[in-house]
């Protein structure tokens, strides 16, 4: 599909897109709390340690502060995989991929080196996350939902980070493009 | 109990529209982090700017509940360098990994593995790290309301600046609708089976 891009793009208009997130977020806000999906990470892994290694989960202050995976927290991100998965299978125009076209052109058809780099770029972002507290979502968007200097902050250096790095990865074959 | 299925319901929810969005695809968030395609930057910052007046609209009425984290300068600002590294390099963050993986995109499942590992590392080196480089620069929950005095004014000086954000960055970045030649180039002769979609 992605093959015959002549026709209009797959996705939402991004206006309606917005305000039907921020209709999710804000009822997540009225029913739960600050919505948060890094600290799923944690909650699956405390689950896994209480299970395999009791002691050492009971004992880690990081587990401590995040509920196990009979929580909202864990059950979201889940509810993140079940969301993905019908809004792939009831979507006839959005491409699935396993590497996406652009990486292809960069570096070539190589899977392990694609699935080398994304286990090695989601290690950075939860490492990142777990540090201040937060991802794109639990830090930036929940954060300055509630109008927080730590989401607005996490916000501006995530975006210029991601953009540099894109434009050392990527930058040689967009350059091209971009003259259109 | 309730919260379980609230979480699951909420969860479906927020996948379905990020995977509209396209903020699932590695390759479209790629194009924004390249500034060639302005749709999804615009879309975060619409979202949060309309979130920002419902949490105040829930605030004015009672219901619900807030918990703005921390600010840490050196630790939240070195957190960010290490996300975005990581983000511009995968494309994902950490909920679109999760939406990702359930639509059935292979790198974004070894994103996720990579996630549970660092997630494991930095829990296993929380005592060490966070008396390091997070208590010493902690300014506590600081918000805009704090700076400004009131909340009221907090929210309208925050949708004032994303609005102003939004406008500026559809001036600069094309939209996805005047850049369709880069998408359509690189994949077309190298089509497989996988790349077919999932309809």
């Amino acid at each position: 599909m992605e093959h015959t891009n002549r026709g209009p793009i797959p996705y939402w208009n991004w206006i309606p897109a917005a305000f039907a997130l921020a209709g999710v977020i804000v009822f997540i806000f009225a029913t739960f709390g600050p919505p948060a999906s890094s600290s799923g990470f944690v909650s699956l892994l405390k689950g896994f340690f209480e299970w395999t290694a009791p002691e050492y989960a009971a004992s880690n202050p990081h587990y401590n502060s995040i509920p196990g995976p009979g929580s909202w927290l864990f059950t979201f991100v889940l509810g993140m995989a079940v969301g993905g998965f019908v809004a792939g299978r009831t979507s006839k125009r959005i491409p699935v991929r396993d590497m996406p076209p652009i990486w292809k052109k960069r570096f070539g058809d190589s899977r392990a080196k694609r699935y080398t780099a994304t286990f090695f770029g989601g290690f950075l972002i939860l490492f990142g996350s777990r540090l201040a507290g937060g991802c794109t979502l639990g830090l930036f968007i929940s954060g300055s939902s509630q109008l927080a200097v730590s989401g607005l902050y996490f916000g501006v250096v995530i975006f210029g980070a991601a953009m540099l790095t894109a434009r050392l990865i990527f930058g040689k074959i967009s350059g091209k493009e971009e003259t259109q | 109990m309730t919260n379980i299925w609230l979480g699951l319901f909420s969860g479906i929810a927020f996948g379905f529209v990020i995977q509209r969005i396209g903020a699932t695809d590695a390759h479209r968030m790629a194009r924004s982090h390249l500034m060639l395609d302005s749709d999804i930057p615009r879309f975060m910052l619409l979202a949060v700017a309309l979130s920002a007046v419902g949490v105040f609209g829930l605030q004015a009425v009672g219901v619900g509940r807030t918990l703005p984290l921390p600010t840490s300068i050196v630790a939240t600002g070195l957190a960010a360098v290490i996300f975005g590294v990581g983000w511009g390099l995968t494309g994902y963050c950490p909920g679109t990994t999760w939406a990702a993986a359930g639509e059935g995109r292979m790198d974004a499942i070894f994103a996720l593995l990579g996630g549970l590992v660092g997630a494991a590392l930095f829990a296993h080196l929380h005592e060490t790290l966070i008396p390091i480089l997070y208590d010493p620069t902690n300014v506590g929950q600081i918000t805009l309301t704090d700076l400004f005095g009131n909340h009221a004014v907090a929210v309208a000086v925050l949708a004032v600046g994303f609005g102003l954000c939004i406008w500026g960055i559809g001036k600069l970045w094309p939209s996805a609708e005047r850049v369709d030649a880069f998408e359509r180039g690189p994949d077309s002769e190298k089509s497989s089976s996988n790349t077919g979609n999932s309809g």
